[in-house]
């Protein structure tokens, strides 16, 4: 398992935001994480990437090693990126080097040769920069690279943010509402690259998204979580039809038109 | 000309030589009075604590306020080092550079926990706690201040007048803004960038936040201390508690603000202009508050990025638009 | 690269602009550098640019117009060693004034003194100036070493060597107290009759005071805070010491809570100044009416110490530009050796003043003559008369 949590807990107050949630993701798997709004679905991205300090008696491993308690730069630098769901881009940075930045822990060099400024260092600054521009290129934005990130739209800081946490070249990644707010042409493209970056960097991904066409097309497993707790879990077939989670979710038993249409959104 | 920007960035260090032996030339062809050694060598103690605070400041974001408590340690481990050891600045300067850096490292404790007007006001007091208690130790000779601090001798040469100390002045400059650029154009410096535009993120893409505030902090610091110990033995070697207050504090601020806060020339270009600009303005005493208060309120609201922001803004737009072909409009 | 050069050419340009203000021959320069920050500091200036003025409308140095140049040091000694510098080199002026605080004239001097320009001090007092042996500073005000006894001798000259010491563990009131007993010792061999340290912030001073009065004392010295002080003084009368013993105070006396507070028991507490507007020489009630006038002040020592220097600096300037040869080094060199040659200038504040050639404290301290200045009446609206003034040697307190 690359990701495995075990009796994940937070409470805020008397809020239990998650609630004993165990959950385990294989290497390679792409997986949906739906629920209602407040169901604790940020949450446990803020919990497993650090952000949040689980409540004791939880467990959290990646890639084999214990990062329950690690701070968020140390699980960052194990290899597991993430994106927000307010974004949090680094307005005032150019847009190269918000990409840039996520290559933080993959640099070459130490801290004492940055402050020699030895010539190596430039050599290798110009090698991340190249392998930068190109992943810039791979989401298009290869031309805006030096203009300030707050300039970009909407759409292009959705996709700043996906390569910014692709620049680290992370063994998981988990995406909080990539789509959120895109126009449906919009939506599709950042799928599609979305899936060559995949293809491309071997990633596995962690999808929380409300649009549950983009969770039914893309997801191979599903899971559901309500009130903090996980409520069900399968593949999107499995899912549309669990009584659990058309209660919780949905509402009410849609027929297929209904289906049909919520699902487009 | 592509190809000689191609070469400086591939030998920085080839930049920093050209510069120097255009700086020690400058004296001989432009100057025409000793007052104006004094004020470049001046212009190159501003530099130096601007070029450091941009670090913490503009590149970090860490609002700090209590900067001049640390040049006022710098000065005062040169002087104390003179007056009680007889040390000259070749151990003077290391010793600042080391002991203010120490400095920085309490300052940045703050910073873990407190934020923007919070911090600014713990290391305001901070620097306040410095100055009162130089001020209040005879230790320091506070009344009347250290005296004769003594100039480099080289090869016999006493560097003691205004016009030859800018040749030390200069080079320790030029040094130290060599280690800012390359630190700022680091991977260093963008993680700086990065926590200072969100820590929470920067933290996500594996950058210790923690670290990188504690680092500007020490690194600006040491630059504050090595610009008090140039100070302090800048002719005629005289320091004394009143130099280190809120005022200058505002000062070296307005450097940086007004120079670009963030921007790589930011702190340079600021101390330049503003120390020319006050010195101009010497005879008009009686407004020069007021004109150094308003240069702030307008380059913030006209010019928030200052002159560095403005420069780079030009280029960048032009260079973009030749690229998507915007310019054909 | 494009950077750079805009860098570069910014820098080079605003150095050709400082190039502009060459110096114009021909006019006699003098240069000002001194604390200029409240509204009193702006009129000290006034005062000066007022002056200035008056000579140049009155014919100038021998027909030579004078160029003033002020510049504000706001009591920092990195402005005042810019200006200092500034002025030397680049204003070329051939004599500068100031400044107030000792911390920023100490710098200057050596500033001054190497580029070869007289400086004469308006206010600071700071006896480490004139010890640098420079020969281009001149003080106009009384030095701190005079200051220092300046008590201590007058109490011995006018009402006896018998004295009683009560004095708090203040440094500055300690330091009074022992500086006073140790120049009667070495001066006249006598010891106090009593000395008592009593206790911080002190509120009773009566067990003191009656073993003081038991010792028959010419002069009681309170040396307190101001409080103390105040205490320390009404007690004495409520114990029943007589008023024919002298009451002394450390230099907080000048201050006016001092006589407020004190009530009667502040008459006949003195304390040394260099000006008191209460001066009653016609002169001084003069320059009072004057200055209240043109300023809306009633005008302290800072004033009168700056219209003694410009008084006696006109004449000095007008016998030096006579030897003028157009070369600035040895004008100001002129310009030095004549202010040298002022003997017994008798002003508005204390003195005469006389300088001489050599750069020693003895030449260069040439006021060594406080006020003192005594309160005739207490409370609210407490009067002052000037008490006397004392002369000291011109190696005294070294
Ligand atoms: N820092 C916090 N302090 C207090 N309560 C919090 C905090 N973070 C989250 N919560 C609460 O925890 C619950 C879960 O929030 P969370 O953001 O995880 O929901 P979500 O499933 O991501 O919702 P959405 O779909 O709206 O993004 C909510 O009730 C929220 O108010
Ligand atoms: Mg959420």
């Amino acid at each position: 398992m690359l990701l495995k949590t075990k009796k994940l807990m937070k409470a805020f107050g008397g809020l239990k935001a998650i609630n004993k949630v165990d959950f385990e993701l294989p290497a390679n798997e792409i997986r949906g994480i739906i629920g209602p709004n407040g169901s604790g679905k940020s949450t446990f991205f803020n919990l497993v990437s650090g952000v949040y300090e689980p409540d004791p008696g939880s467990y959290i491993e990646f890639d084999g090693k214990d990062i329950t308690n690690e701070p968020p730069h140390k699980v960052g630098e194990l290899g597991l990126a993430r994106t927000f769901q307010l974004l949090r881009l680094y307005q005032d940075m150019s847009v190269i080097n918000n990409v840039m930045s996520g290559y933080h822990t993959l640099v070459p060099y130490s801290f004492i040769d940055a402050v020699t400024g030895r010539k190596k260092i430039w050599d290798q600054e110009k090698n991340i920069k190249e392998e930068m521009m190109e992943l810039l290129s791979f989401v298009g934005l290869a031309d805006y690279a030096e203009l300030n990130a707050s300039e970009l739209s909407g759409g292009q800081r959705r996709l700043l943010v996906l390569a910014r946490a692709i620049a680290g070249k992370p063994k998981l990644l988990m995406l909080d509402e990539p789509a959120a707010g895109l126009s449906p042409v919009n939506v599709d493209n950042l799928m599609k690259i979305l899936m060559r970056l995949k293809e491309k960097y071997g990633l596995t991904l962690i999808i929380i998204e409300h649009i549950l066409k983009v969770v039914m097309d893309t997801c191979s497993k599903v899971t559901v979580l309500d009130h903090g707790e996980k409520i069900a879990e399968g593949t999107p077939t499995q899912i549309k039809d669990d009584n659990a989670v058309i209660e919780a979710y949905l509402g009410k038993k849609m027929d297929d038109e209904e289906m049909r249409k919520a699902l487009a959104v | 000309m592509d190809k000689f920007k191609e070469i400086i960035r591939q030998y920085p260090f080839l930049g920093f030589v050209i510069a120097f032996i255009i700086l020690m030339l400058v004296p001989s062809v432009f100057f025409t009075d000793l007052y104006q050694s004094h004020l470049a060598s001046l212009i190159c103690i501003n530099i130096i604590v601007a070029a450091g605070l941009n670090i913490v400041k503009g590149f970090c974001g860490q609002v700090t306020v209590g900067h001049v408590g640390i040049y006022a340690v710098g000065s005062y481990t040169a002087g104390c080092m003179f007056l009680y050891l007889g040390s000259g600045l070749w151990l003077t300067l290391p010793a600042a550079i080391l002991i203010a850096g120490l400095f920085g490292m309490a300052f940045a404790i703050p910073s873990f926990r407190l934020e923007g007007p919070y911090l600014a006001l713990a290391t305001l007091g901070g620097g306040e706690a410095i100055r009162l208690f130089i001020e209040n130790g005879d230790f320091f000779m506070s009344t009347y201040g250290i005296s004769n601090i003594p100039q480099p001798i080289i090869f016999g040469v006493p560097f003691d007048t205004p016009d030859k100390y800018y040749y030390i002045a200069m080079p320790i400059m030029l040094i130290a803004i060599y280690f800012s650029f390359s630190v700022l154009r680091s991977s260093v410096g963008r993680a700086f960038m990065a926590v200072r535009e969100d820590p929470i993120s920067a933290a996500a893409s594996g950058i210790n936040v923690k670290k990188h505030k504690m680092l500007a902090f020490v690194l600006s610091a040491m630059f504050a201390g090595g610009a008090g110990a140039v100070y302090a033995h800048l002719p005629p070697g005289y320091i004394h508690p009143n130099n280190y207050t809120v005022i200058e504090m505002v000062t070296f601020l307005a450097m940086v603000v007004f120079g670009g806060l963030g921007h790589i020339w930011g702190g340079i270009i600021g101390a330049i202009i503003i120390t020319i600009v006050y010195d101009l303005t010497r005879p008009l005493y009686e407004y020069q508050l007021f004109i150094f208060g308003l240069t702030i309120v307008l380059t913030i609201l006209f010019m928030p990025k200052g002159i560095g922001g403005f420069i780079d803004k030009y280029f960048i737009d032009r260079r973009f638009k030749t690229k998507t072909g915007a310019a054909s409009k | 690269m494009k950077k750079i050069n805009i860098i570069f050419s910014s820098l080079l340009l605003a150095v050709s602009l400082l190039v502009t203000s060459v110096a114009q021959a021909k006019d006699i320069k003098i240069g000002v550098s001194f604390r200029m920050l409240s509204d009193v500091g702006y009129k000290h200036g006034e005062l000066i640019q007022d002056t200035v003025a008056e000579w140049n409308s009155s014919g100038g140095i021998n027909g030579k117009k004078v160029d003033l140049i002020l510049y504000n040091d706001e009591c920092k000694s990195e402005k005042g060693v810019a200006n200092a510098t500034k002025l030397a080199y680049q204003d070329n002026v051939h004599v500068i004034i100031g400044s107030s605080c000792s911390s920023v004239t100490l710098p200057m001097v050596p500033v001054i003194t190497k580029a070869k320009v007289p400086q004469i001090i308006p206010h600071s007092t700071s006896s480490k100036i004139t010890l640098t042996g420079s020969e281009w500073i001149f003080r106009v005000p009384v030095s701190s070493r005079f200051y220092k006894i300046v008590q201590a001798k007058f109490t011995a000259e006018n009402a006896g060597t018998k004295i009683a010491h009560i004095y708090v563990p203040d440094q500055a009131s300690m330091d009074f107290s022992k500086s006073m007993i140790a120049y009667v010792k070495d001066e006249y061999g006598v010891d106090p009759v009593y000395e008592a340290q009593a206790g911080e912030k002190e509120t009773d001073f009566r067990s003191y005071l009656l073993k003081a009065k038991a010792t028959n004392p010419d002069a009681l010295v309170c040396s307190g805070l101001v409080d103390e002080t105040v205490r320390c003084l009404v007690q004495s009368y409520e114990v029943g010491i007589p008023k024919s013993v002298a009451r002394v105070a450390n230099s907080v006396a000048s201050k006016v809570e001092v006589p407020t507070n004190a009530g009667k028991a502040a008459v006949g507490v003195s304390y040394a100044a260099a000006f008191a507007a209460s001066d009653t020489r016609p002169i001084a009630k003069d320059f009072v009416k004057h200055i209240k006038k043109r300023y809306g002040v009633v005008p302290g020592h800072d004033f009168s110490q700056m219209e003694d220097l410009l008084t006696m600096l006109k004449p000095a300037l007008e016998k030096a530009e006579k030897g003028f040869s157009g070369d600035l080094a040895s004008d100001r060199k002129a310009v030095r050796d004549s202010i040298a040659g002022i003997t017994n200038f008798t002003g508005l504040a204390s003195g005469p003043i006389s300088f001489c050639a050599a750069g020693s404290p003895e030449c260069r301290d040439g006021n060594r003559t406080p006020v003192m200045i005594e309160y005739t009446k207490g409370g609210k609206n407490w009067k002052t008369k000037v008490a006397g003034t004392v002369t000291f040697n011109a190696s005294a307190g070294l």
